[in-house]
């Protein structure tokens, strides 16, 4: 096990300064041979800033970087990988046109002559494979397997490399819990193996499970490394944010009206299958959450795209309120009611090109007072601007300011403010807190629960499923396409959801291993 | 994350005098004296009516396709087609300002103006719905579609509309429809202020109405007009038509202001310029002016380099090209900002309460 002062990795008094940001202020990071030492702290706190660093990616403005008792003074990318540095990335580097096996290879390809030897490449990753069971599939191509599996060849990658350390920036981001807790496992195997692992998260349990110890950054500047025997969830999120965090909202008894969005056997086709969506029915009535849980890419997203007017629905009926808005044109829907925060708000919530009030005033623009005729009135504009940059606490407070520049959680909120004021029937809520910090979290789960409170019907998409969980007061489960079971919110836990989200196929299989 | 643009006027002098300095060396290895060569050139292009005169007829029609190319640029699409859009206006405004029916000179000209821009328009719609419909691309068809507009002109000109005089052109529009001439005994005429109001109008229409709105939503973010409830098809064909009718209005000034009548094949490439014009300020339109007025110097003051300093014109060209070059190299003169920006982003950070997510923001969030 990790002896006390065996430090594979010191990194004292780092200082970097990007032009808009100080990233990192004082920064402090010690790694232990064989330990898994948790980097947390929110987005925009300086932790992948940190590591991007001991990578080789950025240069510090200041400070030492030592490894294996080295101070590193010119660190490369190169330099780093050659001292055992390895770095899995949040979006995975991999080529998808080719295989796993090449993927993995690649740049680093063993030869015989002029040819790659990939026997030899073959024995190599199979090694690999054995020693910590990292399932993978050399021959498939990358776009053919599950994200799980990407993570696990990546890894492999990094390992092929002659990496001893390990970074991993929120690896568990894109894994469902059953793949989590495998994945786990893996590291643990890692960790006994003598490699030592950094893992960035800032999901507090998943943090309290796998480290050893945990270092916690807040706003360019070091906190404090704890041992995890030391201390609890509670303690991190406080030092997280600096103050006192309340995510599990108390779920008031929803009080519950008619059916506001009635979906009917609803069939839709995706990008590549023609039949994404099968057949699915169930309703959300006024005053009430539905949460709709399932692994990433399991139909979800199509479904709203299906009901928000995106997506041509094939058979079926969608019904907001009594009225038929089944392939009604996005404005259209907009106008019977429907808004809608999407998944992706750098895709479609947003146009990070242009400024906050552009953003706030998207769907209404053409409206008086914001328009007279095809003049835009642009006081009318900027006053309503920073009315809503008041009431929802967006920053910076500038209605001028291009989004593009803003941290993801002050994105989010000018989708949410958006939508939220365009005081719609139904809001559909996707990803509503996809890489948001900890503080945009808790505030926007509360302006979910103000507006079940007054009346609407909330349809809710999350891919964590800690936040399902927390919010709904009935939870809808997807897996490929279908719907596995309808949870009522007293029922669900995250063992019979998460079993639920895998189908039950799986289910079986895994009651046939145990 | 995109390179921040610095000051555009600084960078894009810089770039003028960097240009300027080699054209200088290969003036100087094929042995002639750059000094003159530029004295000339200044001169030929500003010094004296006739020679600014010029410099502002060549201006005008560079500055509309210019403009032009950048609305079309603003929906995204990149509108390769202006040349014949331009083409048809011309011979538009010489069919209606000589076959229709005498009717006072202010209301003639609008009507040529109006028809053109529509035929321009019309045109312009054809890549565009290609583009919308089918995803067809369109800079293929529009760069096609050119030969069809001048081919189609040229057979005009040479049959059905010509004058029969042995010169390919249609006959004369009426004379009291042309354009008063302001710098005699130069071409300048009062298409100049025609462009100023239609290019004025035009940054109106972009930056301050509901429709230029929706033309930068949708070219910045199709994805996000779509979701927002804005037909992004529909935007893209009427971008497109903004940018062919603009095309139009060239071609009627240059009909109307310089020949008085449509002569085949008169453009030489007028809109090429003008989509230079406009890509080397990144299609900024507000910069687009400027630039087409250097364009426009270039081309005038070329023929006086040639005739008093005996430097061939199409030094001049090389000059041009040597420009684009360095202009689309962005962080050219990067170094000269760093400094000065690390002290304003400062400044701007204290603005920006919590900025802290602004380097990650791209790559982190999803």
């Amino acid at each position: 096990m990790a002896a006390k002062d065996d430090y594979i990795v010191e990194m004292s008094d780092i200082d970097k300064s990007f032009p808009a940001v100080h990233a990192v202020d004082g920064g402090q990071f010690t790694l232990r041979r064989g330990e898994i030492h948790s980097l947390i702290g929110e987005n925009g706190a300086g932790k992948s800033t940190m590591m991007k660093m001991l990578y080789g990616l950025y240069r510090p403005d200041g400070g030492t970087i030592k490894i294996n008792g080295k101070v590193m003074e010119h660190l490369t990318p190169g330099i780093s990988i050659g001292e055992g540095i390895g770095m899995v990335h949040q979006e995975f580097m991999l080529v998808n046109d080719l295989t796993v096996l090449e993927n993995v290879i690649l740049g680093f390809e063993p030869k015989k002559g002029v040819i790659i030897n990939f026997e030899e490449s073959r024995a190599r990753i199979n090694k690999y494979v054995e020693t910590y069971h990292m399932d993978i599939q050399p021959d498939k191509r990358i776009d053919q397997i599950s994200v799980g599996e990407a993570q696990r060849v990546e890894i492999i990658k990094t390992l092929y490399r002659g990496a001893n350390v390990l970074i991993l920036d929120e690896p568990t981001a894109v894994l469902t819990p059953q793949e989590c807790t495998k994945f786990f496992e893996i590291l643990q195997e890692l960790r006994n193996d003598g490699k030592s692992i950094v893992f960035i998260s800032h999901k507090l349990n998943e943090v309290m499970e796998i480290s050893d110890r945990i270092t916690v950054m807040r706003t360019g500047k070091y906190i404090a490394t704890v041992n995890k025997e030391d201390t609890n969830t509670t303690e991190l999120a406080k030092m997280m944010v600096g103050r006192e965090v309340f995510l599990s909202i108390e779920k008031e008894k929803a009080n519950i009206g008619a059916p506001i969005l009635e979906l009917k056997d609803i069939w839709t086709s995706g990008e590549k299958e023609l039949s994404k969506i099968r057949g699915v029915s169930f309703d959300v009535r006024a005053g009430e959450i539905v949460g709709i849980a399932g692994v990433d890419g399991n139909g979800q997203s199509e479904l709203i795209e299906a009901v928000a007017g995106l997506r041509k629905v094939e058979k079926g009926q969608v019904i907001l309120d009594g009225q038929d808005i089944t392939n009604d044109t996005p404005f259209e829907a907009r106008k019977a009611g429907l808004t809608h925060i999407p998944e992706d708000r750098n895709l479609r919530g947003l146009n990070r090109a242009l400024s906050i009030e552009e953003n706030l005033v998207a769907w209404r623009f053409e409206e008086k007072p914001f328009a007279t005729g095809i003049n835009r009135n642009k006081k009318e504009i900027r006053k309503f601007a920073e009315d809503l940059i008041e009431k929802f606490d967006i920053r910076p407070t500038e209605p001028t300011v291009i989004t593009q520049s803003l941290s993801g959680g002050n994105a989010q909120k000018i989708v949410v403010a958006r939508e939220v004021d365009a005081d719609g029937k139904l809001l559909i809520a996707s990803q509503p807190s996809r890489g948001v910090d900890i503080g945009a979290i808790e505030s926007i789960r509360k302006i979910l629960n103000a507006v079940k409170k007054e009346g609407k019907g909330i349809l809710l998409v999350s891919a964590d499923l800690e936040e399902v969980l927390a919010l709904s007061d009935r939870i809808v489960v997807m897996y490929e396409g279908r719907i596995m079971g309808i949870v009522d919110s007293e029922d669900a836990t995250s063992d019979n959801v998460g079993l639920l989200m895998l189908g039950e196929r799986l289910d079986e299989k895994e009651k046939e291993v145990s | 994350m995109a390179e921040k643009k610095n000051n555009p006027y600084i960078t894009l002098l810089l770039t003028l005098l960097l240009s300027m300095v080699v054209g200088a060396i290969f003036m100087l290895v094929l042995g002639f004296k750059p000094f003159d060569a530029y004295v000339q050139l200044f001169k030929g292009a500003f010094v004296g009516k006739v020679n600014l005169g010029t410099t502002l007829q060549k201006f005008v029609p560079i500055l509309l396709t210019g403009v032009g190319f950048a609305v079309a640029s603003k929906v995204g699409c990149f509108n390769a087609g202006i040349e014949g859009e331009l083409y048809l206006g011309a011979i538009t405004a010489a069919w209606a300002g000589h076959y229709l029916p005498k009717m006072p000179a202010f209301l003639h000209i609008l009507v040529c103006l109006v028809l053109a821009m529509i035929v321009g328009a019309l045109w312009a719609a054809i890549p565009a719905i290609l583009k919308v419909k089918w995803d067809v691309n369109e800079i293929c068809v529009c760069i096609l579609s050119t030969y069809v507009a001048k081919f189609f002109t040229s057979w005009l000109c040479n049959g059905p509309l010509s004058a029969k005089t042995g010169m390919p052109q249609t006959p004369a529009v009426h004379e009291n429809i042309m354009l008063t001439q302001i710098m005699k005994p130069s071409q300048a005429n009062t298409g100049l202020f025609i462009a100023f109001i239609v290019v004025a109008a035009v940054i109106w229409l972009l930056y301050r109405s509901t429709v230029g709105y929706k033309f930068l939503t949708v070219g910045l973010n199709s994805a996000h007009a779509d979701y927002m409830g804005i037909n992004s098809k529909k935007v893209v064909i009427q971008g497109m038509m903004l940018s062919g009718a603009l095309g139009g209005i060239a071609g009627t000034i240059e009909v109307l202001g310089v020949y008085g009548y449509f002569l085949d094949n008169f453009s030489l490439n007028i809109a090429n310029d003008g989509m230079l014009s406009s890509m080397i300020v990144w299609n900024d339109i507000r910069l687009v002016p400027l630039m087409a007025f250097f364009v426009a110097s270039l081309k005038a003051g070329a023929l006086s380099m040639e005739r008093f300093a005996g430097v061939p014109r199409s030094i001049v060209d090389t000059i041009t090209a040597i420009f684009i070059i360095f202009a689309t190299m962005e962080t050219l003169f990067h170094f000269l900002y760093k400094k000065k920006k690390t002290k304003e982003e400062k400044a701007a950070m204290t603005i920006n309460a919590a900025p802290a997510g602004s380097e990650k923001g791209g790559k982190k969030d999803e």
